[in-house]
Parts: structure tokens; sequence; C-alpha cells
């Protein structure tokens, strides 16, 4: 083992070599790329063997080739972005009925805020939607221990498998071990069986049976299930799907040997390291909150994590007055890692914290990276509380790991008592729904039921949650559960509540008066400069304007969405991968009158494009594909695709040539041209734009990312009327303004010569290279 | 808890300067968590590295720094700095380049952006502000590329990030190419001797 510091993605893909992946596939998209890329470093480096990796041409060609690989019994491991499972959830909606041979985990990294996506879709609901088990980490050692769990659960229950991390958590890094050597699982091949692997709808039938039943188990072994844990009101709903226990185990039709031998390997090395034997296969679902001190031995299996909370839970038991038991470090420090590794209810901690001379009241839930947020707000107020010689209300606290099929009997134990739970998750409300239809439930059976307050009350359904925003309603809260303690009439409860949001909307005020007085022009993402992209745009547009005709430019998915902004304001639609030209038909047969030009990149056009000039050629639509080729996968950080014709596994044949499969698809009209030079691309946009029918131009530069920066352009000042023509054309950020004249960062320019070529005075120089390949 | 925060532009080194923070904690056997802007903001806009160091033994929980939390605030560009000056505990540092550099944004609109009004909003700030002349720096390393190392030493030197010059030399010999470790220390070397 060697500690490293790691970003999320990279140690996940570590986990998921360690737990014997033998085939991982993917598509490039933000937060999720670095997965594969680390797999395919570690095989191309050696310290990987016995793995193909591979970019596939897109994520439905990736989940493909990965469940062919799962049903010869490979471990294999999917990654993508959230939108991305769009893409690939024909194959996986059958591919969960069907089910799988080796273990198949789906990496899906959800991004909240959008940072850098199309929409908030919530992974968590597209897993109970295709009703597959999903991990939601809080942080990277709990993703690295969850990945590694999905693989045994994935091959225990036939299931695929969704681990789903949030940007914040893909993105952020920190120092953890890995096994510097790891071999991917031999496979035992495929094994024909027409009963199992051939979808038919008497097949689904019976698939759905299973696919229910095993979610049942698995609810269970997220639960921590023994039977006289499930004894509460969660009980009775499992028993009217046919649920039930035998000798503390779930009962099922399937043949518990031959699902469980993962899980009692598992086990066995777990009790070869120490740790007490649990009373039957899973340990109660009680046990966890304090077993921590309690047994430190079993630790050592544990992580980093477990060794400093041990740390922490001294400290705080050193400094923290009598009256508080736990103080938020130490009882709100998660895992209990006492439970056997094969018990997933450790994904589902629940935790006691504050006074622990009462029961408590409050109870907080969280999912993913809200929980990091969280405990980092508890340890907060604790501290505050200290300073002041008290110690926080009593509560309750659990994060959901398994959001889907949701731990429902170990939330019911959680809620037991509390008067109220506040659920702090980003995306969609998944956990608060959950909590609600448990309290319907409760309701039913005359249990007492806790007030749920989550995303939908708290604060603006959309974007990031932050340790600012967790605090704010926690302090509050603390507050009123505070005056509760202190036995205050509910008017005077009332009246200090509103004096402490009088106080804090203050407070608020002055903040927002101390920040710096001084103008800042925005910074948004920019084509770099030297950008292909932004000659294809501009021509484009002065094509349409010679020809004196109207146009709509479609654009797609990629950095070539950032034409968008001003100066080229050359994308007049994106909407999901491939769409623009699609799109471009629809628009057209609308407006038969106005050109339709569909903008789209090289790596976009093999993933999602070809449909789309399929259906223009049979259609017969009349718009012009502007193919954009710059030789990769630009946005997501230089992957290569069908059209490089390089592999992750280190092949290099020629590429797949866009004009090709362009002929092949029925596109008679194909133009040519180098984006850097204006005049032949006005010329290729117009001749192309002129041909009725299905037309293309295939723009083609690589990527500045690709090659070395050659002799920048030169502006002459003395010169330069500071007309602002080279700005307000193509906006360059190599080139500035300083209130006069233009100026030119030599650092950024690549000398791609475009400025030159769109300056009416001749003011600006382009390099010898460029202007020797104009020629 | 030691929080840092690096801004500037996407491609400045901001990831590297965080590399190495981290390294630095890690020697001295603190927890530390890191966190990045990677994606479409890459593309020449705002870029924010979060460093998160558990200088007293304590653990790490989330990856970001809070408002008004941090205790550095290093900016290699001195708008930029000043659009985060909200993470910035009011007591906090701030260590920031001189240099503005142009968006597109600006040289479209009207007025121009120049580092005279930002430096002074950034000096009349509560806390200390250590502006770094990082001309002289670049040109003599003969690289831009050493700007975040400069600007790390100056943050070292002003004692808010809880280590040392000796330690930060360590850690760039930890994560920099061997070939670029002289390049790096001498800028270090420069940074300091020019806050002097």
């Amino acid at each position: 083992m060697v500690k490293k510091l790691l970003m999320g993605n990279e140690a996940f893909a570590c986990a998921a070599l360690e737990a014997g992946v033998g085939v991982a596939a993917g598509y490039p998209g933000t937060p999720s790329s670095e997965v594969i890329e680390t797999i395919a470093a570690r095989v191309a480096d050696g310290s990987a063997t016995g793995v193909h990796v591979e970019w596939s041409t897109n994520e439905k060609a990736a989940l493909e080739v990965l469940a062919g690989a799962s049903y010869a019994g490979a471990r294999t491991l999917f990654t993508c972005k959230q939108v991305g499972l769009n893409v690939a959830s024909d194959a996986l909606m059958s591919l969960n009925y069907v089910g799988i041979e080796g273990g198949c985990v789906l990496f899906v990294a959800d991004d909240p805020g959008p940072i850098s996506s199309q929409t908030e879709q919530d992974t968590r609901r597209f897993a109970a939607f295709a009703k597959v088990p999903v991990f939601d980490p809080a942080d990277i050692e709990q993703g690295m221990e969850m990945m590694r769990a999905a693989y045994d659960l994935s091959e225990r229950y036939r299931t695929p498998v969704i681990v789903r991390p949030t940007t914040r958590v893909c993105h952020s890094s920190t120092f953890v071990e890995v096994e510097e050597g790891t071999a991917g699982i031999r496979a035992r091949g495929f094994e024909k069986d027409d009963s199992r692997w051939v979808i038919f709808p008497a097949r689904s039938h019976r698939g759905h049976l299973e696919v229910n039943e095993r979610l049942a188990w698995i609810e269970a072994e997220f639960s921590g299930a023994r039977a006289q844990a499930i004894d509460g009101v969660v009980a009775e709903s499992l028993a009217a799907s046919g649920f039930s226990f035998e000798n503390g185990h779930p009962r099922t039709r399937l043949d518990a040997a031959k699902l469980l031998p993962a899980a009692a390997a598992d086990l066995g090395l777990w009790r070869a390291n120490g740790a007490k034997a649990t009373n039957g296969m899973l340990a109660g679902a009680g046990d966890g909150p304090r077993a921590c001190a309690k047994d430190a031995d079993a630790c050592e299996r544990g992580s980093l994590a477990c060794a400093k909370e041990d740390a922490a839970c001294a400290d705080a038991a050193a400094t923290a007055s009598a009256a508080c038991a736990d103080d938020a470090g130490a009882a709100v420090s998660s895992r209990a890692s006492v439970l056997p590794p094969c018990d997933l209810s450790r994904f589902n901690p629940i935790e006691q914290g504050g006074r622990a001379d009462r029961s408590p009241r409050l109870g907080i839930v969280c999912g993913g990276v809200s929980t990091a947020y969280a405990r980092e707000a508890l340890c907060r107020l604790a501290e505050q509380a200290r300073e002041q010689g008290e110690c926080l209300p009593a509560y309750r606290f659990m994060q959901v790991g398994t959001p889907f099929p949701f731990p429902m009997a170990r939330a019911d134990e959680f809620a037991c008592g509390l008067d109220r739970i506040i659920v702090f998750e980003e995306l969609d409300s998944v956990i608060e729904d959950e909590l609600v239809r448990l309290m319907g439930m409760r309701a039913a059976a005359g249990a007492d039921v806790a007030s749920v307050r989550g995303r939908r009350a708290l604060a603006a359904a959309a974007g990031e949650l932050s340790v600012d925003g967790v605090l704010d309603v926690l302090e509050r809260d603390f507050l009123e559960e505070a005056l509760r303690d202190q036995g205050c009439s509910d008017e005077e409860r009332a009246a200090r509540l509103a004096a402490f949001d009088a106080r804090r909307s203050e407070e608020a005020r002055k903040r927002a008066g101390r920040t710096l007085q001084v103008a800042l022009p925005a910074r948004p993402p920019v084509l770099c400069a030297g950008c292909p992209h932004r000659g294809a745009f501009y021509a484009a547009k002065r094509a349409l304007k010679k020809l004196r005709v109207r146009g709509v430019l479609s654009g797609d998915i990629g950095c070539y969405t950032l034409g968008n902004a001003a100066p080229l304001d050359a994308v007049d639609t994106c909407l999901c991968m491939g769409a623009g030209i699609t799109m471009a038909q629809g628009l057209g047969v609308v407006e038969p009158d106005v050109r339709q030009l569909a903008f789209v990149g090289d790596s976009t056009f093999f993933a999602s494009g070809l449909t789309g000039v399929a259906n223009a050629a049979y259609n017969g639509h009349d718009i012009t594909i502007c193919v954009l080729d710059n030789s990769t996968t630009a946005m997501t950080g230089g992957q290569p695709h069908p059209g490089t014709g390089r592999t992750l596994m280190g092949a290099q044949a020629e590429g797949l040539s866009i004009e090709s499969a362009l002929t092949a698809l029925g596109v008679t009209c194909i133009e040519h041209a180098n984006p850097h030079h204006l005049e032949e691309s006005v010329d290729a946009v117009m001749r192309a734009v002129e041909y009725r029918g299905v037309s293309a131009v295939v723009f083609r530069a690589p990527c500045v990312d690709l090659v070395k920066s050659a002799v920048p352009a030169s502006i002459d000042a003395d010169r330069c009327t500071g007309c602002k023509k080279c700005i307000t054309s193509i906006g360059c950020p190599a080139i500035g303004f300083d209130g006069s004249v233009a100026t030119l960062d030599e650092a950024l320019c690549i000398g791609c010569g475009l400025c030159a070529a769109v300056c009416p005075f001749g003011v600006i120089e382009a390099p010898a290279s460029a202007r020797e390949e104009q020629r | 808890m030691k929080n840092i925060v690096l801004t500037g532009i996407g491609g400045q080194g901001t990831v590297l300067a965080a590399k190495v923070l981290a390294q630095a904690a890690q020697n001295r056997g603190w927890q530390v968590r890191t966190a990045e802007t990677i994606g479409m903001a890459q593309r020449g806009g705002s870029v924010v590295s979060h460093v998160r160091m558990g200088d007293r033994g304590e653990r790490v929980h989330a990856p970001l720094v809070s408002n008004a939390q941090a205790d550095a605030l290093i900016a290699f560009e001195p708008g930029e700095g000043a659009r985060m000056e909200c993470l910035l505990a009011p007591d906090g540092v701030l260590v920031s380049a001189s240099c503005v550099v142009q968006p597109v944004t600006a040289s479209l609109s009207k007025s121009v952006y120049a580092a005279d009004p930002v430096l002074a909003a950034l000096r009349a700030r509560e806390g200390r502000t250590v502006i770094v002349d990082e001309v002289p720096i670049l040109a003599e390393a003969g690289s831009s590329k050493v700007l975040n190392m400069a600007l790390l030493a100056a943050a070292v030197e002003t004692g808010a990030l809880g280590i040392t010059l000796d330690e930060l030399k360590d850690a760039v010999r930890a994560c920099v190419k061997p070939r670029f470790v002289d390049m790096n220390i001498a800028a270090i070397d420069m940074a300091v001797a020019s806050m002097a």
C-alpha cells in the first residue's frame, strides 16, 4: 500500500481496480472523466494488469460492451456524468431485468449547481426508476469503501449497482492508501443459457419479480437487518410485500449459499483481523454509534479516518464539559468500523450528539457531500457552545449513504421519539420524500410522527448546498431546542427566535456592506486564444451576411457551446449531445426560408451525430452540418475518440473518417476549410449553404492544447486606430484594449492569424508561418 | 483548522500550488482536503482552489472553505482576489499578484479594466494585504509558470499558512518534476527577498 494525494475520481478508479475490475468503459463528461483516465494511466504504466479500458463511442455503447463482459464473468466498471446515463438508459433498464454475472458497477457523477452540465438531474432518482441499488458517498474515503462494497453487492444479487458521487467529492483531493499494483479477476467466460440472457416478455415478467425480491433483501441489508431490528411499522409493510425472516436472516426463494460467497469471505477476513464475531450474519443496527472508541482494534481494517476519529474522540472527551457525553467532532464522527465489512448499514450510520442527559427531539439526516457539510457545521456549533461553557441540545444524526432502496427500517429506528427532522441533500428531495413516506406509514400505524423539513422547505430547490447554508438552518433549530430545554413558554420562545432572526439579518446586512467596493469585469469561460472554433463561427456568420440570407446556428455540447458568448454570438440553440443536427431539421421544416446550420464537434459527431445525419438524408432535410474537427474531445480534457484512431490500450490505427461517414450516410456536398483561414472558410460555408439538401463543411485544425504555440501576431500600436473591430468581431482573449489601442498578450497568442484577416487597416500582422499556410 | 483559498484564471497554476500545500500539510501529519475547479470554467474563466488543513490534529470534513473562514487568500490576479475576498476572514491575510489580466468582457466594454483601483481596494481592507510585484521575478525566472511559487512563498512569509519556507521547499521537491525544481526554488527565494 502507498499513501498518495488523490482526487476523488482517481481514488475511485484505484478502488475499482483493487476490486478486480477486468473491463472498464465510459464516455468523457465532467465531473466523471478522471476515472477512466486513471485506469488508462495505470494500464499504460503496467501497475494495473488484466484490464481492458476504453473510451467508447458513447455511453450506450460503453454499457453494452460492459454488459457483454459481465455476462462472461468479468468485473466491469462503467463511467459517465449524470446526463450520460440518459444515453445509456436503454441498456440499463433491460440489463437490470436480465441481471449480470461479473460485478457490474456504474459510476455516475452528478453535478449540483450545475457547474459543468446541462441539467441538475439526480441519479438517485434514476436509480429508483431503473430499480438499481445506489451508493452516495460523503467523501473520498467512504466512496472508496462503497466502490468495493458495490462489487460485492452486485455479484451477490446479480444486479447492476450505481455509485454516484457529486462534483465536490469527485474533484476534491485527500491522501489515501492505494495498492501499488492490481490485477483484474480472470473471467470464466460466457455460459449459454437462453432462459437467462435473452430478454423476452415472459423472461421480463420473471425478471421483474426477481428485481423486486432482491431489492427487498438489499433494503434489509442497508438497514442492518436482523429480524428483531425490523419489528416496527416497517416490518408490516415488508411483510405485505412478501418479505420475511428466518433465523434472523431475510428469507428468499433464491439459494443463499450461492448468493453469499463474497460476503462470507469478507466476513471471514474481518474476523481474522480480530474484530468480534457477531451474532449471525449481520451486526445489529444499534451497535454503530459509539463503537469506534470501544473497539479500537477493529479500526485497523477501517481507514485513516478511524484512527483520526479516535484521536478526535479522546480530544473531545478531554475538553468537553461533563454534561456533554459527546460533542460533534466525536459523536458525529462517522464510520462504525466495528461492523463487519459486509454489513452495508455502515453506510447509513446513526449517531447521537449534544447533551447526554436528554433524549433528542431533533433529527438531522444527510445525503452525499451534505453529510460532510453538516458534520462541519455541527463541529463549529459545538465549539461555539463550548466557548460559552454550554453544550448543544441533544440531537440524532443519520447519513443515508444508500438512498435506493431506501433503508426504511433503519430510518424508522432513527425517527423513533423525534419531534422534527431536518434533511440536507442536494438536487432532488429524495431522502425527504422517503421520510415523509415513513411518517405516513407511522401515522397509519398509530406511531408518533415527526415533522420533516428538507430541500422543498429550506432553501431554493436548485444549486449546491454549503456549510454556511447548513449552519444557518441548524443554528436556529438548536436555539429553539435550547429554549425548549429551558422550559420557555411558547410566546417567550417565539420572541427569542424573532430577536435571533432580526440579529441575523442585521449581521448579513453588515457583511454585505463589508465587501470590497470595486467594479470587476465578469470572467466567464471563453474559447481559448487561437481556438479553431472561433474562425469557423465567424466565417459562418460572414457567409450568411454575404449571401444576404437569414440563418439559425444550432450548437451542440462541447467547447464550441462557448461560441454563444459575445461577440461571436454564434450559437442559437443547444439541447443535448448530437441534437444540433436533428433540431436544425425541425427548425427548417417550420421555416423553409431560413438557412439551417448545425455545428457539431468531432467527438460528438461520432457519439450522437450519425443518426441525425442519416435522418436528414433519408427525410430530405435541407441543412448544413458544420463539423468542427479539432482532433480531440477538448472540453473534458482532451480524450481520444473514433476519429483519432488512438485507443486507451495503446493502439494507434488510422482514425475513422468523418467524410466517409458523411458520404455513407448520404451527404453528397462536403466542403473543407481550415478555420484559421477566413476567406477559404467563408467560401466553403457559402457553397454548402447554397446547396439544396444535406451539405457539410468539415472545419479542420487541431485544438490549441495539441499544438505548441508558434510565433505570436503583432499589433502596430502607432497605426492602430482603436476601432476595436478585432475585439468586437472575434473576441480573442489574447487581444485587449488599453483605452486607445488594441493590445496583444503574447503569452496567450498562438499566431493563428485570424485577427490579421479581420483588421480593416492592416495593422495586425500575422506571423510568417500563418501567412505561409494561407497561401 | 487552516483554511487557504487560491484564486486566479484557468491555466495560471493554482492546482499545482494547492497540491504543494497539501503535501506540506501531509508532511506535518495533518489531515488535508483540497477542492478544484475543473471543467468548463477552466477555459479562461475564474478558478478557485480550496485547501483545508487540520493543523490541530482535527478531522477535515468539507472540502470547501466557508464564507469569511479563510486564513489566507492567494490571488493570482488582483480582480479575482477581490472577487473571492468574501471567503477571507476579516483578519485573514491576502497575498495578491499585481498585474491584471483583461477578460474579453472588459475589452468589449466601454470602461477600461485597470490594476490600480483594484489594488487600492485590496489594500484598503481591514486585514493585512501583501501585493507581490511578480514582474521582475517572472522575468528573472524566464517563465510565467513560477507565479504560483512566488505567491506561495510570499504567503508563507506572512506566517498565515502555518508552515515554514523550508517545509514549502520540501513539498515543492516532492510535487514538481525534477527538472523544474531549481527554477521553482529560485522563484521562492526571489519572492522572499522582494518582501524584505
